[in-house]
């Protein structure tokens, strides 16, 4: 055969190919699909009778009524959320008493005993150890708690129904129902949630969700937010309402938390992510009785310590910057005041000061230790007494003892609102941000969401702080 | 600098506002810019070349007047750019009217076949909604070299057609007529395909997405008059000015051909109905219809509600003993047969 006639019949096939149309690699795949599912039918008996168990169907009524559906998520998560954060009280001081009332000056000693000079004993103990120690017993027990309640949710088959149930919702917004699940694990850890996101397998939303996901009020930042609404809201109010209208501040925060999640969630999909692939599906598993053991062990494996060896990994440095900016000292100043002064400006822009936006940078490892951290700062710029010298993160038992350290560094109702503001609203913390990278496997998009809700935190601060000065 | 709460607030909204002028899409100082530069003589030529090939099967005589009113270019430009291209011999002059050369209308088809092949890859490989796709191929055709159109051919699988249902011309520059006649045309009773949906003018187009009018679907036209054209498809019933119905290009069909008339979109599927699934609508596209695929909507396959949703959609479908969820666009791609 001679090529001649070799590019006729291509030329002829191809010709050929515009007259069967576009539909035939379609109709070829589709009828293989549905030849193998022919072949299952003949080969494969099942027991008719049992193909939808009764109970599933009657729990799946309720669940996804339109009376009880609502209302029983809500009370999931209430419930999930309170036992979290009442329960790890105990724990928390337990630890806390341990590793920073107890072994923390047996740490000391032991140094000075050894003979180590004193930026060395500082620079490890009261650096080091005590972010690290921080870091643990502020967020082993919560999640110790959330993530196994969650899992067994998880594994029980109805976060799938939450998912369903709120789809509409999330829909509006370009997001997948999914993201409801990926946000309500966010309220334990945002790492975590991040890592949730890989249940959704739509790359646009999955981006979306991750994005997002900082949005939820995480584990290290309810303290926060309880203690500042403790002491500043509570405060405005007569005494007998002091702890609901703290409790409805925290509580508002989150939602505005939610409320922003939205918004990004609609904006992302509406500009830099309308071009990745979007697809919806969401298969609704049958209920099992969940592995009880199992899935505590499995939780706190796979979610709680990798969640806080990545956290210690990053506090452990972090703890060794907070000493060292407040020992090392340029002139007569120490590095810190230094860096205070010159952020106080920009701070004051935002309703807030110079120490809690330094504090906010130290901290990005970890939320827990921006408290302690502020405290300690401001103990240092102001000069007043309390504390354990600089460089030492502190934490009072006393709430009131805090809000006198707090009010002498400068502290009014507004800077208290910002600072909750800003709580919700800044950079994700190193192991999220990390995770996001690992996750997303893209720099560009760890960029976005770590900028996006700094910038967004500035900005609502910003104009917080401009129209209470204005109207207020 | 004394600061004020008000002054603050008004340097803020100055700068969001600055910032807003130079970065909103399209009409933004930013993306003026970048149009600007790349307003390049190849560009020019190109889409002069698109204009007269897409003009030379009505017939018309293509003046200078013609290009000068409807490209969007200055007159200027315009006139240079016809310079080049008689000099180049991609067009010739007949009195006033410009005609292709052979050179030109090969030329023509590769921007042609650019275009088509990046609208396909839009459609199967990206999440951008369809409305976008035209506005996008329309800058990507002169971007991509020929070595990338073939590779971007390659990965696509070859396609025949583009997501709006034209030929994509080949490599060495075929590409066949399609034979239909605009819906607008069809009598009442009459039976088709609907093989193209036009995207241009833009405005028309929309109105078309609004309707969720199918590609690939089969139509019978109920009512056909001046006022409006009523028809029905994939069993709903459709209403259309007669500009619009032109845009829409139908392929008739013989008697033999026609297939059942009771299919249905699973959409319209009531709570404790069941059916038997028929196809996806070529509208389904990418990724979303290989995993509808996958999750097993195939032709055969039966279907039933089996949950209802608090706030309506989605609903969960019971296929093949498992229950799947699916949006209501989703579902309005599945064509069932209710017996």
């Amino acid at each position: 055969m001679n090529t001649k006639n070799i590019d006729d019949i291509i030329a002829l096939s191809e010709e050929l190919r515009w007259e069967i149309g576009d539909d035939f690699h379609d109709n070829l795949s589709e009828s293989i699909y549905a030849d193998a599912s022919r072949i299952v039918e003949d080969a494969v008996t099942k027991d008719n009778k049992k193909s939808k168990f009764r109970l599933d169907a009657r729990i799946d009524k309720i669940v996804t009524s339109r009376i009880w559906g609502f209302p029983i998520m809500l009370f999931i998560l209430g419930a999930v959320l309170w036992l979290t954060i009442i329960g790890a009280n105990y724990p928390s001081s337990m630890l806390a008493s341990l590793l920073l009332d107890n072994i923390h000056p047996i740490l000391k000693d032991f140094g000075t005993n050894l003979g180590f000079p004193w930026w060395l004993n500082g620079f490890l103990f009261d650096g080091v150890y005590l972010a690290v120690a921080w870091v643990i017993a502020v967020m082993l027990p919560p999640m110790a708690i959330f993530f196994p309640l969650f899992t067994l949710f998880e594994d029980f088959g109805y976060l799938p129904r939450v998912a369903f149930n709120m789809d509409n919702l999330f829909k509006r917004s370009g997001a997948h129902g999914k993201q409801a699940l990926t946000m309500s694990m966010g309220f334990g850890c945002n790492a975590a949630g991040v890592v949730a996101t890989r249940i959704i397998d739509s790359p646009r939303e999955r981006l979306i969700a991750i994005i997002t996901n900082n949005f939820s009020l995480c584990n290290g930042r309810w303290p926060t937010q309880i203690l500042l609404a403790t002491i500043f809201i509570g405060a405005v109010v007569p005494e007998s309402y002091s702890s609901l209208a703290s409790l409805s501040a925290v509580i508002g925060i989150a939602i505005l938390g939610i409320f922003f999640m939205f918004f990004f969630s609609w904006a992302l999909s509406k500009t830099v992510l309308k071009g990745e692939v979007s697809t919806f599906n969401l298969e609704l598993p049958p209920y099992r009785p969940p592995v009880f053991w199992k899935t505590i062990y499995t939780s706190l494996i796979d979610r709680t310590l990798i969640v806080l060896w990545r956290a210690i990994v990053f506090a452990a440095p972090a703890g060794a910057v907070i000493w060292l900016i407040s020992n090392v000292f340029i002139g007569d100043q120490s590095v810190a005041s230094w860096l205070i002064d010159s952020f106080d400006d920009f701070g004051f822009l935002l309703g807030l000061n110079g120490v809690i936006l330094l504090a906010y940078i130290v901290a990005i490892p970890a939320n827990e230790i921006v408290i302690p951290t502020i405290l300690m700062l401001t103990v240092m710029v102001t000069g007043i007494s309390g504390g354990v010298g600089d460089g030492v993160m502190f934490e009072l038992d006393s709430v009131t003892a805090t809000a006198d350290i707090l009010r002498a560094g400068g502290w009014t109702l507004l800077t208290a609102i910002n600072v909750m503001l800003f709580s919700l609203l800044h950079n994700p913390c190193s192991t999220t941000i990390y995770t996001i990278y690992k996750e997303t496997n893209s720099l560009k998009w760890t960029v976005v969401a770590t900028l996006l809700p700094v910038f967004a935190g500035f900005i609502i601060t910003f104009l917080v702080a401009q129209l209470w000065r204005i109207f207020i | 600098m004394n600061y004020n709460p008000i002054t603050a607030l008004l340097i803020f909204f100055g700068i969001s506002l600055l910032l807003f002028f130079v970065f909103r899409p399209k009409k933004g100082i930013y993306s003026l810019l970048k149009n600007m530069y790349h307003q390049e003589d190849k560009m020019i030529i190109e889409d002069i070349l698109k204009f007269l090939y897409h003009n030379q099967t009505s017939n018309k005589h293509i003046t200078t007047n013609h290009l000068t009113s409807t490209l969007e270019f200055s007159n200027d430009i315009i006139v240079e750019s016809l310079k080049t291209m008689l000099a180049n011999e991609l067009i010739s002059l007949e009195k006033d009217s410009y005609k292709l050369t052979t050179a030109g209308s090969e030329y023509a088809l590769q921007i042609i076949r650019a275009h088509r092949l990046w609208e396909k890859y839009l459609s199967e490989k990206t999440g951008f909604h369809k409305e976008e796709w035209h506005e996008r191929a329309e800058k990507k055709e002169h971007e991509l070299s020929q070595s990338e159109i073939d590779k971007l051919s390659n990965l696509l699988g070859h396609p025949k057609f583009d997501p709006h249902g034209d030929p994509i011309p080949t490599k060495k520059g075929k590409m066949v007529s399609s034979k239909g006649i605009p819906l607008s045309s069809l009598k009442e009773g009459d039976i088709g395909k609907i093989i193209h949906i036009e995207d241009k003018p833009d405005i028309i187009y929309k109105q078309i997405l609004a309707e969720n009018i199918y590609l690939y679907s089969t139509v019978r036209v109920i009512e056909n008059n001046p006022k409006r054209i009523v028809f029905h498809s994939e069993g709903e019933q459709f209403i259309l000015a007669p500009i619009v119905a032109g845009n829409i290009t139908i392929s008739l069909l013989e008697k033999d051909e026609i297939q059942e008339e009771n299919i249905a979109r699973l959409s319209s599927l009531k709570f404790e109905e069941t059916a038997m699934i028929v196809g996806l609508s070529k509208e389904c596209r990418g990724e979303s219809r290989r995993r509808l695929l996958d999750l097993g909507f195939v032709k055969g396959a039966i279907v039933a509600i089996d949950l209802l949703n608090p706030l309506g959609d989605p609903k969960a479908y019971l296929i093949k003993g498992t229950s799947i969820a699916l949006r209501k666009d989703q579902a309005s791609k599945i064509l069932i047969n209710r017996n």
